[in-house]
């Protein structure tokens, strides 16, 4: 966490540090500058000062020279005081200079005027006391010993100030070079400062930029509808990493929104096109029928007056024959609903082998193996009948053999199984790719047929059950029958039935 | 991409303090450098005692050679030597350098002395000033100075004596029945001086081969003005009364006679005795202008004069006298003479 502790700081107290720093680091480089070049200025005027005070020192000397000469000429007081006042000041003068012995010859030199001059002062001192005294033998001695004393004195001073002079001349030129390389470097490390901090402030505020950069590229995609955008990185938590972060959050909000909406519409869309199959398909078989039975109630009224007059002429075979087709049609017109029961389908079944074993002479044997508990499932119209005409017309219709049509009810897991079966010649399994893929349409075209083809019921049962896989046709071979197969759901409250 | 930010961060990091760094050292290094004048009073070594070397002719190379020997000898116990008016811009005698370093109130004076009442008047007064003397190379009898360090004179006028008589072995023929000696000697008095002729006098008298065909003579050069060693010497050659052999006792006389051997074409006519081993001297005799030369023992002669004053301030007496010791140099050892100063030359 410390290590981004800077990095999540706010944007503000980032840029003023940034500011800061730099600032730190000009404001360092010109005090250290400053400092260096205020010290050898500082040292340069310094330079010669020593030779001022041995200056000084000379005047002062030659002062007291003058202040004695003079009294002893005079013998005024005004010279006496003048002489004192020399005297004191040339004393304070000296207690400036070295008393030590050192290895410096200057030390040396200084320590040598210090004692000279005391002598010279005592010196001094006697002969003005001698002159008080006015012992002129005495006085005159010890005049000429301290001139003498101070012809040494002067030597001195004056060979100490040249040498210091020279030496100070030599530090003057090498201070004076010393300032001008210090000025010279300093102009290069301004420079050099001013540029890395260039460099380093580039840098830097483009690092803090670059997120936002990043940040208002994204957004221009978006605002241009392209939501695929790839969300720009948090590197941060600053304001712009709060602000990208919520741009993500806003990004996959939308994103989200999105799918569910179109997931929705494509729903729908799928529920609208079932129902306006399941219309189509009903319309059709619906048109179908009424093409193959013009006004199935006049047939119907027609039928039930043939029936009475069959049994009145004491036709018992007519009459059942006519009573059987009067059911198959009010099957048909009382069925209308779209979806029925298992149980009504059969009995359809039964009225229409009647009526098939009419045309031909009792030849099929029909055969019913059901579980009576099921026939309550529920089953779209018009399913069974169809595969039964179409086991008749093309399995069975034009066999030597024996003719068997079988039909099976029973319960696997939780479903009905619902199984036509016939003897006949069976059916290749092209022709089951073709029936199954809906391309057959030559059972609907025959003439024994009702009119509802099988691929149309494969279709409705197909939107009944919801599923494609709604028909399975098993044929063994040539003359080896042909089995359909289908499976209706069971609901509870059949189950429980 | 992360860590590529990292380093170029730390990059700058390190750059800004290196930048920082660099500057306050370079300052720092400057100040140090240009300023170090400042800060040498830290560097000063301090002394407890401070002795004077006071001679006629602090420029030569005897003398800077004497000095050394003191001043080496007196660093290493804590005693600082001068040689005095070296560091003075106008030229003063010994006379004023006496007066100006009693007065300066030295702790000790190596002084060249010579006999002048006035050297000894300046002896006494330092003496009674509780600042002591010590003469060396020529002294002051008569003075209170403590002690006197130089050569044995008796024993150096025997050495020049020998060579006298050897060079003379060589001069006498039948052709040239006597040899004129001459003996360079300034005009200043001085006890050494006169007792190397006495000496050599001595010997040659009492030389029973050659006593009698050697004449030996003084010559006095002037030495009282600057110049006037060499004036008085040439005087010598321009009077075209040169003797055979010149013997002279000290390094200036060797080098004026030495040149003016050269500037009058007398190369092989006058045989030179010199003193001191110069480097101009020995280039001399290397040439076999010069025949030979007495070596002195400098760096003897300045320590003895510092051990003197040492001795004289801690048990208040010293030696009243220190032998120094003398070598002969002639052609025969001049070469390794000439390694040993190049040698030391180069130390």
């Amino acid at each position: 966490m410390a290590k981004h502790r800077f990095r999540d700081l706010p944007l503000q107290i980032k840029m003023t540090l940034v500011y800061i720093l730099s600032s730190f680091l000009i404001l360092a480089v010109n005090t250290s500058l400053l400092i260096g070049i205020t010290t050898v200025s500082a040292r340069l005027q310094r330079t010669y000062e020593d030779n001022l005070y041995l200056n000084d020192l000379s005047n002062a000397l030659s002062d007291v020279q003058v202040s004695m000469t003079e009294y002893l000429n005079v013998k005024s007081s005004d010279a006496l005081e003048y002489y004192y006042i020399n005297d004191q000041k040339y004393r304070n003068l000296i207690q400036n200079l070295n008393i030590d012995v050192t290895d410096s010859s200057y030390d040396i030199m200084q320590r040598n005027i210090r004692n000279m001059s005391e002598d010279y002062l005592n010196l001094v001192s006697q002969t003005i006391e001698a002159k008080r005294g006015r012992n002129v033998e005495k006085y005159r001695m010890r005049y000429e010993s301290a001139t003498a004393m101070y012809n040494y004195i002067n030597i001195y001073i004056e060979s100490l100030n040249t040498s210091r002079f020279e030496d100070n001349s030599r530090t003057y030129s090498d201070i004076s070079k010393s300032l001008r390389s210090m000025q010279n470097f300093s102009m290069i490390v301004i420079i050099a400062v001013i540029v890395t901090n260039a460099f380093a402030i580039i840098n830097y505020t483009g690092r803090l930029i670059r997120p936002l950069q990043t940040l208002s590229e994204s957004a221009n995609d978006v605002a241009k509808g392209n939501f695929d955008v790839e969300l720009p990185r948090v590197e941060s938590k600053d304001e712009i990493g709060v602000v990208t972060t919520a741009f993500n959050k806003m990004v996959v909000s939308i994103r989200n929104y999105i799918d569910q909406i179109r997931e929705n519409m494509e729903m729908e869309r799928q529920h609208k096109e079932k129902e306006l199959m399941m219309e189509t398909h009903l319309k059709d078989a619906q048109l179908k029928y009424l093409q193959a039975q013009i006004n199935p109630h006049f047939l119907f009224n027609t039928l039930n007056a043939g029936a009475q007059l069959a049994m009145m002429e004491g036709a018992d075979k007519t009459y059942e024959f006519v009573q059987n087709m009067s059911e198959f049609f009010r099957y048909n017109i009382k069925k209308n609903d779209e979806i029925i029961r298992l149980r009504d389908e059969i009995e359809l079944i039964d009225h229409y082998i009647f009526i098939i074993n009419v045309r031909f002479a009792g030849e099929i044997r029909f055969i019913k193996d059901i579980d009576d508990s099921l026939l309550d499932v529920e089953i779209p119209s018009m399913i069974v009948q169809p595969l039964v005409e179409n086991a008749i017309n093309h399995g069975i219709r034009n066999v030597d053999y024996d003719k068997v049509i079988t039909i099976k009810v029973k319960r696997i897991d939780n479903s009905v199984c619902v199984s036509v079966k016939d003897n006949g010649v069976g059916m290749s399994e092209e022709t089951i790719k073709d029936i199954l893929s809906g391309n057959s349409k030559k059972n609907s075209d025959s003439m024994d047929s009702n009119g509802v083809g099988l691929d149309n019921v494969i279709e409705r049962l197909r939107i009944f059950l919801d599923t494609e896989d709604v028909l399975t046709i098993v044929s063994e071979g040539k003359n080896k029958g042909t089995e359909f197969l289908f499976y209706l759901p069971i609901k509870e409250t059949e189950d429980d039935v | 991409m992360k860590r590529k930010y990292r380093g170029t961060r730390y990059f700058y990091i390190i750059a800004y303090i290196a930048m920082i760094m660099v500057t306050v050292i370079v300052t720092a290094g400057f100040l140090r450098v240009y300023l170090r004048n400042d800060t040498g009073a830290s560097g000063k070594e301090f002394y407890d005692k401070y002795y004077v070397l006071i001679t006629d002719d602090r420029d030569s190379s005897f003398w800077q050679s004497v000095y050394k020997g003191a001043s080496d000898y007196g660093l290493a116990r804590n005693i600082y030597v001068e040689n005095f008016g070296s560091d003075l811009s106008s030229d003063c005698t010994k006379e004023d350098l006496m007066r100006m370093a009693i007065a300066a109130n030295v702790d000790g004076i190596i002084l060249n002395a010579d006999e002048s009442e006035e050297m000894l008047g300046l002896i006494d007064e330092a003496m009674n000033a509780s600042i002591p003397v010590v003469t060396v190379n020529s002294d002051c009898t008569s003075s209170r100075r403590i002690s006197y360090i130089g050569v044995g004179n008796n024993d150096l006028g025997k050495e020049y004596s020998k060579q006298i008589l050897e060079t003379a072995a060589t001069l006498i023929t039948e052709d040239t029945p006597r040899v004129r000696v001459a003996v360079v000697a300034n005009t200043v008095p001085s006890s050494g001086q006169s007792i190397i002729y006495a000496s050599i006098q001595e010997t040659i008298e009492n030389s029973k081969e050659y006593g009698r065909r050697i004449s030996l003579e003084m010559v006095m050069v002037d030495e009282k003005n600057t110049f006037s060693v060499e004036e008085s010497i040439r005087d010598l050659f321009i009077a075209d009364d040169l003797p055979d052999i010149i013997v002279c006792l000290n390094e200036l006389d060797t080098t004026c006679v030495y040149q003016a051997v050269i500037d009058y074409n007398k190369v092989g006519l006058v045989h030179i005795l010199g003193c001191y081993d110069s480097d101009t001297v020995l280039q001399g005799i290397d040439r076999e202008i010069i025949d030979s030369t007495i070596k002195i023992d400098t760096k003897e002669m300045g320590e003895y004069s510092v051990e003197a004053l040492i001795s004289y301030d801690k048990i208040g007496f010293a030696n009243a006298y220190y032998t120094v010791d003398v070598i002969l140099i002639n052609s025969t050892n001049i070469k390794e003479y000439l390694v040993t100063e190049d040698t030391n030359g180069e130390a």
